[in-house]
């Protein structure tokens, strides 16, 4: 039997952890693993890097959306994709 | 003799993305003789973002040559996938592995998506539940296949090309946690067991460009996230022309997978 200790007060951060991450993985809109979430104080940070800046949005909706009381920072960046500037030597 | 190779994995496409890498893939023709693709080319495996994949690195003036990742089988389309992209002229492997001729020699090319289990000393076992089994047959297998290819190519350079990683030099930045999850050491134990010149994989999105197996053959982490352009280019051969030895940035920060 769980005990619920504090009817009413957030859950620990560690499950909020895992279930915005585990959101953003199994949501088809979203489906990426290469989001860190972390809980500061009484905002949510984002950190992460996608493809597209579209994606980056869809990630902040969503969130918000399942934690709508949550200030959410988000410091997520979209990989770049020019050409490479130097080449590797393997001898 | 030199070969020219790009590679990068983890493009993860889907409508969003179509054009972003197509500009710097126009200018491949200048700078290699071989495009290799190391898996997780959709963000879910439908055959609509296979096809995004087909007009993003189809009809290039270099081959390309790719393995899918565990997120090109999310929606158990692996056929139609694999379909696309070859109708596109992209070349899939599994298993197996192909030979190109290129102004260098003989290029051989052998590809495995391959799987998890973990590194020497901390990895999974063949024992207990039937998952488990399962879970570390299905590394072995695909080890297994990737050996036999390496060994079956008739060329002048052998690569290897998976998506999960064979080392753990290259997951730096990743939890050591999930490691197990990132790669396995049967898939090195393969590369080794042939003549590899290079291994390219992807899949740790938080990893570093470089490591090296047991038996000293050169791996790089080629995932998008890793290294931030559209793709690195290796000069793999016997002469070293000084000049152009230059260091590739360090990999990124962040603390993630997929
Ligand atoms: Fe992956
Ligand atoms: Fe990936």
């Amino acid at each position: 039997m769980t005990h619920h200790r504090d009817i009413g007060a957030a859950p620990p951060d560690e499950y909020v952890e895992a279930e915005i991450q585990r959101l953003l993985v199994e949501d088809p809109a979203v489906a990426e693993q290469g989001i860190t979430v972390i809980r500061r104080e009484r905002a949510l940070v984002l950190y992460g890097e996608v493809e597209s800046p579209h994606r980056r949005e869809e990630i902040l909706r969503l969130v918000s959306e399942r934690f709508p009381d949550v200030p959410i920072t988000s410091d997520i960046g979209v990989i770049r994709t020019q050409a490479p500037t130097e080449i590797e030597q393997l001898p | 003799m030199v070969i020219r190779i790009a590679a990068v994995g983890d493009v993860h496409l889907d409508e969003d993305v179509v054009g972003r890498f197509r500009p710097a893939l126009e200018e491949l023709p200048e700078c290699a003789d071989v495009l290799l693709l190391a898996g997780d080319l959709t963000r879910h495996g439908t055959e609509a973002e296979a096809r995004c994949v087909a007009e993003e690195f189809g009809g290039l003036a270099v081959p390309v040559v790719t393995v899918l990742g565990n997120h090109d089988h999310q929606c158990d389309q692996v056929p139609q996938v694999v379909k696309v992209l070859e109708d596109a002229g992209i070349t899939v492997l599994e298993g197996n592995g192909v030979v190109l001729d290129c102004a260098g020699g003989r290029l051989g090319i052998a590809g495995v998506k391959g799987f998890g289990g973990g590194f020497a000393g901390r990895c999974a076992s063949d024992f207990g539940e039937p998952e488990m089994k399962a879970f570390v047959r299905t590394t072995t297998d695909s080890a297994d296949r990737l050996g036999a290819a390496l060994r079956s190519l008739d060329c002048d350079m052998l690569v290897a090309l998976t998506h999960y990683s064979p080392v753990p030099d290259t997951l730096a930045g990743e939890p050591l946690e999930i490691y197990p999850f990132l790669g396995s050491y049967q898939l090195g134990q393969a590369i080794d067991s042939a003549p590899t010149a290079l291994a390219v994989h992807g899949h740790a999105h938080a990893g570093t460009e470089r490591g090296t197996t047991p038996g000293g053959v050169r791996v790089r982490n080629v995932a998008h996230p890793v290294i931030k352009q559209a793709y690195s280019v290796f000069h793999v051969g016997d002469q070293l022309d000084t000049d152009q030895v230059s260091p590739i940035g360090q990999s990124g920060s962040q603390r993630s997978w997929s």
